[in-house]
């Protein structure tokens, strides 16, 4: 875990450290596990789903790719913040073996209702770049004084 | 058919209906498997002594992880695990294409191993893209609550896409 972050400290346009993911086979099985979604289009190149999409290869839970949103998110507001919001759009696929970046920044910050509330931009990235997950989340941290 | 495809009164009378109760476990195997699946090594998650020492009741669950729904074979949608329920919203969508659109949760408390939440959901909203080719937008919310305090600790909103 990084460094707690203190409301005080957090600056608008601050970037959050990224998270790269390269997910294997291995890897979505054990989200298939976890997560209790055993839909083949994650596991099985053969599964007849695939090839009327175009694919040859099977594709990232859009889950999965929220929880890495959610692994930056938590991050940010360390064991001492708690995350009161955060939500994703799935708009581009990310495929096995393929790397995953997440990346966010500070939208603001403000106190509210006796909290102290930071807003965020957060995505994850295909390795062209491309914002597949977009999202934003809301989190309290804790304050220095 | 399809390309017809309009939203009726009675596809809009049921939103706001709720599903009855399922009963979601968040344990310690539960916890640690979720983690594993989706790559951290952050002891939150796996270490029950260095989880109190940081002030929770148990190792946390991660972002994204609410729960496993209990599992009762002829229940349970053997693929993806949710509870097939009576009662609830019924929809009669004429698309074959599904494609997940988006996940939003929103917290009320921290959840950790041991606790039992009770979820309840409906139809939040509908809405029909109409141009191009039509694709029916479906929001789903999730209530979770805390079996033992009663207490809302998250609300998740799912959208699938149908087209």
């Amino acid at each position: 875990m990084a460094e707690q972050n203190y409301f005080e400290d957090v600056q608008e346009g601050q970037q959050l450290p990224p998270i790269k993911i390269t997910p294997d086979k291995q890897q979505l099985v054990k989200f298939a596990a976890g997560s209790g979604d055993f839909n083949p289009l994650h596991f099985d190149e053969n599964f007849p789903m695939l090839k009327p999409m175009g694919l040859t290869e099977n594709i990232v839970h859009g889950r999965f790719k929220y929880a890495q949103v959610g692994r930056a998110v938590s991050a940010f507001a360390g064991y001492k913040g708690r995350v009161k919001k955060f939500g994703v759009s799935y708009r581009g696929m990310d495929l096995l073996n393929k790397e995953i970046t997440v990346n966010g920044v500070v939208t603001g910050k403000r106190q509210e209702g006796g909290e102290n509330l930071v807003d965020l931009d957060v995505w994850t990235e295909d390795p062209d770049g491309k914002k597949t997950t977009p999202g934003n989340a809301t989190v309290a941290l804790p304050s220095k004084g | 058919m399809a390309e017809e495809f309009q939203i009726t009164d009675e596809m809009r009378a049921q939103i706001g209906k709720e599903s009855e109760p399922w009963e979601y476990e968040v344990t310690t195997t539960s916890v640690r498997m979720y983690a594993r699946g989706i790559g951290s090594d952050d002891p939150i998650h796996y270490d029950v002594d260095f989880a109190k020492s940081q002030g929770f009741r148990s190792i946390v669950a991660p972002l994204g992880y609410i729960g496993t729904p209990v599992f009762l074979p002829g229940k349970n949608d053997p693929t993806f695990g949710f509870p097939r329920r009576e009662g609830g919203p019924r929809l009669n969508i004429p698309f074959r294409g599904l494609l997940d659109g988006g996940t939003e949760t929103e917290y009320f408390d921290v959840i950790c191993a041991g606790d039992t939440l009770v979820e309840t959901s409906h139809l939040a909203d509908l809405k029909l893209r109409e141009s191009g080719r039509p694709m029916l937008f479906v929001t789903n919310e999730a209530v979770y609550k805390n079996k033992e305090t009663g207490k809302v600790v998250a609300k998740q909103r799912l959208t699938s896409i149908h087209m």
